[in-house]
């Protein structure tokens, strides 16, 4: 079932289907994401919902024995076709995932080193990039004068928001979020969501989450998938206050199985 | 079946707001009595009643906080707390609107007569009484079918109203009641006025309990 809100579309999926071995982990699962929304993911675990988003930046191309057919429309053409520069895609649509995986380099270099391999050498305009980023990434006041310090010294919620800020200097379309918050404390979290809430405006956000109120607090449009079953996807306040799948009924109240 | 206890206590409000509903229909029911015996005493116990209705209140409304603060219910529980807490304040108003009319009670002089429209007095006290019944079962039951004849039932409430009053009006206009019966006269359109108000009642829970079972607020207007 899909009522999500409408707007225009970043990523319409089309007949996705991706086994692992003879083990389907994806069925047919149709999708619009919607541009510059939250749209969350969720489900019990091994329901699909990180093999999904996975595929949206070609990241289970890296797993043995994988195999994908369908459609992922992304700026008019297929990314799963095998021209798709893979490079410039992860550029244009970044993962952020469950652990915070800072380079053991500086906070300075973190956020340089995607424009870096990218081309930018002038220190001007990587110090503009530097700084630009870490704003966006509400980390900036925070380190602004230590950026010289190694990024490990910082707490797991600021890395976290490096690790935003890093995919953010190489200017993305797309963020992918694969429980960016499920390793930090409640303030690390909320400053996350709050993030994530304000970078709507200018990026589209696919989150995976297993924290249903988090999905509720984000995300404008939620999925839910089950058994590799994109189950429903629904404007996120009525997909919890009135879902119309039994089976998310009982996800979202927590009585499943 | 996962979170066990959270089911428990989803089934124990369900049962507290059903039974705050029955406390409510005996407040009724001992008003009704004491209309039809002329007895103050049976409109006293329903004004001593109305604790029994506020304290089921009080703690039906704590329940509520307590899973939403606790349990962040979704879906149709989170349907069933909203439509709970909101449903109590109907069914503790339905109670003020008992006590109101046994003071009424308590002041008219015995017998009770019913100076005009006595046959359409008996219908509304009828009409009403099964509505404040029915909704009471419809969320007990989550029956909609019924719930959904609540508007056309209210309606016909709304016209005996009209019609009672404008016979108390003619009767009073034309000078014919004594003072006793006059007095009578406003004490029956006081009761009417409350009897009326208690069936809006009673089609508020019908509209939540809709809302309650298929999730569509255009039942909340």
């Amino acid at each position: 079932m899909n009522n999500a809100t409408e707007n225009s579309v970043e990523i319409s999926v089309k007949n996705l289907n991706l086994w692992f071995g003879k083990f389907q982990a994806l069925k047919d699962v149709n999708i619009d994401i919607q541009k510059n929304q939250v749209t969350a993911l969720i489900g019990p675990s091994g329901c699909g919902k990180s093999t999904f988003i996975k595929t949206l930046d070609r990241m289970n191309d890296l797993v043995d024995n994988v195999k994908i057919s369908g459609e992922v429309m992304y700026q008019g053409r297929n990314i799963l076709d095998s021209n798709t520069d893979v490079v410039e895609l992860r550029k244009q649509i970044g993962m952020v995932f469950q652990k915070p995986n800072p380079f053991p380099k500086s906070i300075f270099d973190n956020v340089a080193y995607g424009p870096r391999v990218h081309g930018v050498r002038k220190k001007q305009n990587l110090n503009e990039v530097v700084e630009r980023s870490l704003k966006a990434a509400a980390l900036w006041e925070e380190v602004k004068d230590r950026l010289n310090e190694s990024a490990l010294r910082l707490s797991g919620g600021q890395q976290q928001r490096l690790c935003i800020a890093r995919l953010l200097a190489v200017e993305p379309d797309v963020l992918l979020m694969d429980e960016p918050a499920s390793a930090l404390d409640p303030i690390a979290t909320s400053k996350i969501e709050d993030l994530i809430y304000e970078l709507k405006n200018d990026y589209t956000i696919i989150i995976v989450t297993h924290n249903m109120q988090q999905a509720a607090r984000v995300a404008s449009n939620t999925a839910f998938f089950y058994l590799g079953e994109l189950i429903e996807y629904a404007p996120t306040i009525d997909l919890f206050e009135r879902p119309q799948d039994k089976r998310t009924e009982d996800y979202v109240t927590g009585k499943f199985g | 079946m996962a979170r066990t206890r959270y089911v428990r206590k989803l089934k124990e409000l369900r049962q507290n707001v059903v039974d705050m509903g029955a406390a409510t229909l005996q407040s009724v029911d001992y008003v009704i009595a004491s209309l039809e015996t002329s007895d103050s005493a049976l409109a006293e116990r329903a004004i001593a009643n109305d604790d029994v209705i506020d304290n089921f209140d009080r703690k039906i409304e704590s329940q509520c906080m307590s899973l939403l603060a606790l349990e962040q219910p979704m879906a149709k529980d989170l349907r069933l707390i909203a439509t709970s807490l909101k449903m109590i304040t109907d069914l503790e108003r339905i109670g003020d609107f008992v006590v109101d009319i046994a003071e009424e009670v308590i002041t008219m002089a015995k017998p009770i007569r019913i100076p005009v429209s006595a046959t359409k007095f008996i219908e509304l006290v009828a009409d009403v009484r099964s509505m404040v019944a029915d909704s009471i079962e419809t969320y007990a039951e989550g029956n909609i079918q019924k719930a959904r004849s609540f508007e056309g039932r209210d309606d016909r409430i709304d016209s005996l109203y009209k019609n009672i009053v404008e016979s108390s009006v003619n009767s009073l206009a034309q000078g014919a009641c004594s003072t006793e019966t006059a007095s009578d006269v406003v004490s029956l359109l006081y009761i009417i006025r409350y009897l009326e108000r208690i069936a809006d009642h009673a089609v508020n829970i019908g509209n939540r309990v809709c809302y309650m079972e298929e999730g569509d607020r255009r039942y909340l207007k």
